[in-house]
């Protein structure tokens, strides 16, 4: 048993949990109570997070506030938490999107102690895959992590929500079912018994054909998660059915749990296999990111707008991880970080002008900066972020992954930064349609986002405008994780 | 010690069943009494379980043979006899004047599948199943008259017997390859004739009667009847307790082959991914919710067997885990069929439907349980498929795996459905709450408990399931 000075992440963990336990046994009726209660263990968690991102020793480096017990003796299980470059961003954002989400939801009338019981228990998951170094609990908080996704989307959330929850519990599960073999097959094969990340990571434990077949089960696996295309098909319409909260949390916090599950477990373990399927890595990577800006393009429903937006831009984390670089890694993760936020305040705004007008059809919108010109500003803002404006975090993340990938792949790298173009281009489409032009009368009363609930927006627009300005702050911290790795590859 | 107090849990049972004949020869029925003394029995009939786990010796000229093994399986039969009982307040499926019949059969067959875990001789074991196979027949079709019943009943027998009668043949066989009906002999002589047609033939032909208990494919043709023509409670009692039994002696009989058949292994890798991807498939049409969880007891059988071809100590020792989580997750689906379907009747899954507002702790029990069946995490029922792969995986049975998790992926569809029911769906004429009594709470909550504290710690259990394994080798 192993401890650092004070278990922050065991902390972080037992927020959720805790929090989960003490809504389960407040009466249904007390909905304001509950509210307080989410928000107050979701503070709890969001302190916490951002407390680790900064008191990480960057000269130290490596996996630190390192907790073990051990779980499962004759199996090798132990509960393991800790963390490093990679996962502090995550972590951060996870916490962040929480505290947001459950401010969004302040207006939640419906089954109150339901949603943010099974939200806390989606996003114990979260944390626990950002935080685990044991395959068995990566596993197991991975899959924690996506049933609350159905009842979440299938009660709270609209447009066709039945068949969007089915499809994406179905798909990820399918996705975990490709994962659970890859992960009992490495652990079988290295022979040391133990589900130890970072026992089974030490170079020579796997042949470079375990690697090989090991990587693309857990790649394709995760990948589902993380929108790869093709199969991506179930977050648009995901997306898109989920309630306001659960499209922050899934598009923001969620898919990320894919493409780290891809950076954690397979290419952790399977460094060669990474290099060998590198270049289908990249070749789907850029399709995802041609395609959803062209899909994009053709939709009139706000959401499905974001959804497949969210395709290109996690098909970028993708292209990232897949030049095998310092800087593809670092902008992957940082893309990560920024997109999960930058689709939080996407959600978080549209969520507010569905609720208030009923509508989310573009068409049927039209004028709305002169009606809600805040609830438009926090959109706006997003939607600059999505393009890449500089200033925002987005911008230099996408900046790093396209650098990198330019050098790595000019064709494909060149192809992408040609699809970002036609991305500005449907977002500025969107917003000149929805924001812009004429303004409709049948909206002329319907009120402007208050001071109250505009705080999540503007936290998120604070922490998108922070690391635009000083991505430094980010960089530096991935770079502690990702130099060390890359250099270390055989 | 003496002897025969090796016997006690069969003998408790067996005196159980005393109390419930004289019981059933008082000539005015009173259900009340029956209940509270099937309550009262059962629960000390766990107790006595649990005491006598430690014990170990044989009996009977070495044809019973009391060990880890058995008395892990006897813990988990007394368990699940207990469980039903505890089901059966509104026992408003069978006539009040069968109740003690009722009891007294159900009694009879704990009985027989526990003389069947600890059988070590084929003949003994033949009587033991065959014992516990005529009380099921008798159960089946005491159920309060809805037609269905007789013919589920008769399919049972016909099925059955079939069986039965194939198995006898296949001991046949294996009597005259190795010239002996002691396991003990048996195991020390088929390793080495495993290779010859006559010896898997009797084998496989052996086994094609637990298979009938356990609804494996091609033996499933009588569950999904069975399961709705049978009452709440007895279905519940089939699909727990009988399976556990089924477990038991298949583990018992295929590790007699020492690991060594290639043939068997494939055999069984055929009936395994056919009992899942046919009971899954099935499943998703069902409108009843007891045929349901009758197709997701035949690809469970599927799974279980995953386990047990993997012929090795952890194999044995993760089926077992398996039988045990199975036991719980299906007793907790079971207690909210019998809750929610309280005149007795058979439970459509649309009738679920308002359950979260009719009783949350039902909605969410279920909801718990399905999800297991499913093998999500945290519960029991992940960590035993876990277990399951895991063995399969050291045996480097890849393929299967990812079989096998496929086929988890498309059974999480119809359970899905089930908790849809449950979560989201509105009953069209608005329904009274159901009432919930505190005894019933406590239960409810109990198995939950159980589900998910063994789920994410399944040390202690993986532990008695491997201590258990050793005793078969």
């Amino acid at each position: 048993m192993e401890f650092a000075n004070f278990p922050f992440l065991s902390a972080i963990l037992l927020s959720c949990v805790v929090g989960l336990l003490v809504i389960l046994f407040i009466p249904d009726e007390r909905k304001m109570l509950i509210k307080w209660v989410s928000l107050v263990f979701s503070g709890i968690a969001m302190v916490l997070s951002i407390y680790l991102f900064f008191a990480y020793d960057k000269t130290k480096g490596g996996f630190q506030f390192v907790e073990k017990v051990l779980w499962v003796k004759s199996l090798g299980i132990n509960y393991h938490n800790a963390v490093d470059g990679f996962s502090l961003p995550m972590l951060m954002l996870t916490g962040i999107v929480l505290f947001t989400g459950v401010l969004t939801m302040w207006e939640l009338e419906t089954r109150v102690k339901e949603f943010f019981a099974f939200t806390f228990l989606l996003v114990a998951g979260v944390f626990g895959v950002f935080m685990s170094m044991d395959l068995f609990f990566i596993f197991v908080w991975y899959d924690v992590s996506l049933f609350p996704m159905y009842p979440l989307i299938a009660i709270w959330g609209s447009t066709r929500k039945e068949y969007g929850a089915m499809k994406l519990t179905l798909y990820l599960l399918a996705g975990s079912a490709l994962i659970l073999p890859g992960i009992l097959y490495l652990f079988v094969n290295s022979g040391l018994n133990t589900f130890n990340l970072v026992t089974l990571m030490q170079p020579g434990t796997f042949t470079p054909f375990q690697q090989k077949f090991a990587f693309i089960l857990l790649y394709l696996g995760f990948g589902i998660l993380a929108g790869v295309w093709p199969f991506h098909t179930w977050s648009p319409v995901g997306h898109v059915a989920a309630p306001t909260a659960v499209s922050m949390i899934h598009a923001g916090v969620l898919m990320k749990l894919g493409a780290f599950g891809v950076l954690r477990v397979a290419i952790f373990l399977c460094p060669e296999g990474w290099q060998y399927w590198a270049q289908l890595m990249a070749v789907l990577a850029t399709c995802g990111i041609v395609y959803g800006a062209f899909v994009g393009l053709a939709q009139t429903d706000l959401k499905y707008v974001i959804g497949y937006s969210s395709v290109s831009h996690m098909g970028i984390v993708g292209l990232g991880l897949a030049t095998v670089t310092v800087e593809g890694m670092n902008g992957a993760v940082f893309q990560m970080f920024a997109h999960g936020v930058m689709t939080a305040l996407f959600f978080s705004s549209v969520g507010y002008i569905y609720d208030k007008t009923h509508t989310k059809m573009i068409p049927e919108l039209g004028g709305m900066s002169k009606t809600m010109p805040v609830a438009s500003g926090y959109f706006i803002v997003a939607a600059l972020a999505g393009i890449g404006v500089p200033c925002l975090a987005s911008f230099w993340a996408e900046l790093l992954v396209f650098i990198s990938a330019f050098k790595t792949y000019p064709i494909r790298g060149a192809l992408a930064i040609c699809a970002l173009v036609v991305s500005a281009l449907f977002m500025l489409r969107v917003v000149q349609r929805t924001f812009y032009g004429e303004k409709r009368d049948e909206f002329d009363h319907l009120p402007d986002v208050s001071f109250g609930l505009g705080i999540p927006r503007m936290i998120l627009v604070a922490v998108i405008v922070f690391f635009g300005l000083f991505p430094s702050v980010m960089i530096d911290v991935i770079q502690v994780a990702s130099i060390p790795f890359i250099n270390g590859l055989p | 010690m003496k002897l025969w107090m090796l016997f006690i849990p069969e003998l408790y049972c067996l005196l159980m069943g005393v109390v419930f004949f004289g019981l059933a020869m008082v000539a005015r029925p009173n259900p009340r009494r029956d209940y509270f003394v099937a309550l009262l029995l059962a629960s000390i009939g766990v107790v006595v379980a649990l005491a006598s786990v430690k014990l170990e010796g044989s009996l009977f000229f070495e044809a019973y043979r009391v060990d880890l093994f058995s008395q892990v399986f006897k813990v988990m039969l007394a368990m699940g006899f207990f469980l039903v009982v505890c089901l059966c307040t509104e026992l408003n499926g069978i006539e009040e004047r069968h109740h003690p019949e009722f009891y007294l059969f159900l009694t009879t067959c704990t009985l027989a599948m526990m003389m069947l875990v600890s059988s070590v001789e084929l003949l003994t074991i033949y009587v033991a199943l065959e014992l516990s196979s005529y009380s099921l027949y008798i159960l089946v079709p005491l159920r309060r008259g809805y037609g269905i019943d007789v013919e589920a009943g008769i399919k049972y027998l016909m099925v059955g017997a079939t069986s039965s009668a194939v198995m006898l043949f296949g001991l046949s066989f294996l009597f005259g390859v190795t010239h002996t009906t002691y396991v003990v002999d048996i195991i020390h002589v088929l390793p080495n004739v495993i290779g010859t047609p006559a010896a898997i033939l009797g084998l496989l032909l052996t086994l094609c009667g637990f298979f009938f208990k356990l609804a494996v494919f091609p033996f499933h043709f009588w569950a999904p009847d069975v399961y709705q023509g049978a009452a709440n409670q007895v279905t519940a009692y089939i699909a727990s307790a009988s399976k556990v039994a089924a477990v038991a002696i298949i583990i018992r009989m295929v590790s007699l082959v020492g690991g060594n058949s290639q043939y068997l292994v494939d055999v069984l890798v055929t009936l395994s991914i056919a009992s899942m991807t046919l009971g899954n498939l099935v499943a998703i049409v069902q409108k009843d919710m007891k045929r349901l969880l009758a197709y997701s007891s035949i690809s469970h059988a599927g799974y279980v067997l995953i386990g047990i071809l993997s012929m090795s100590p952890t194999g044995y020792a993760s089926a077992i885990f398996y039988a045990l989580a199975y036991l719980v997750m299906n007793l907790c689906c079971f207690l909210v069929v019998v809750k929610v379907a309280q005149d007795g009747s058979d439970l459509k899954i649309a009738q679920l439907a308002g359950l979260h507002r009719r009783s949350p702790i039902l909605a969410m029990a279920l909801m718990l349980a399905v999800f297991g069946l499913a093998g999500i995490p945290p519960t029991i029922g992940f960590t035993g498929k876990f277990l399951v792969f895991t063995a399969a995986m050291e045996k480097g049975y890849i393929t299967l795996v990812i079989i096998a998790m496929i086929n988890a992926t498309i059974s999480l569809y119809y359970y899905i459905m089930v908790v849809k029911a449950a979560y989201l769906l509105e009953p069209d004429v608005a329904q009274p709450q159901l009432a919930v009594s505190v005894p019933t709470k406590v239960l409810t909550a109990s198995l939950v408990a159980v589900m998910v504290v063994f789920g994410v710690f399944p040390t202690y259990l993986l532990e008695v399931a491997r201590a258990a394994a050793r005793m078969l080798l």
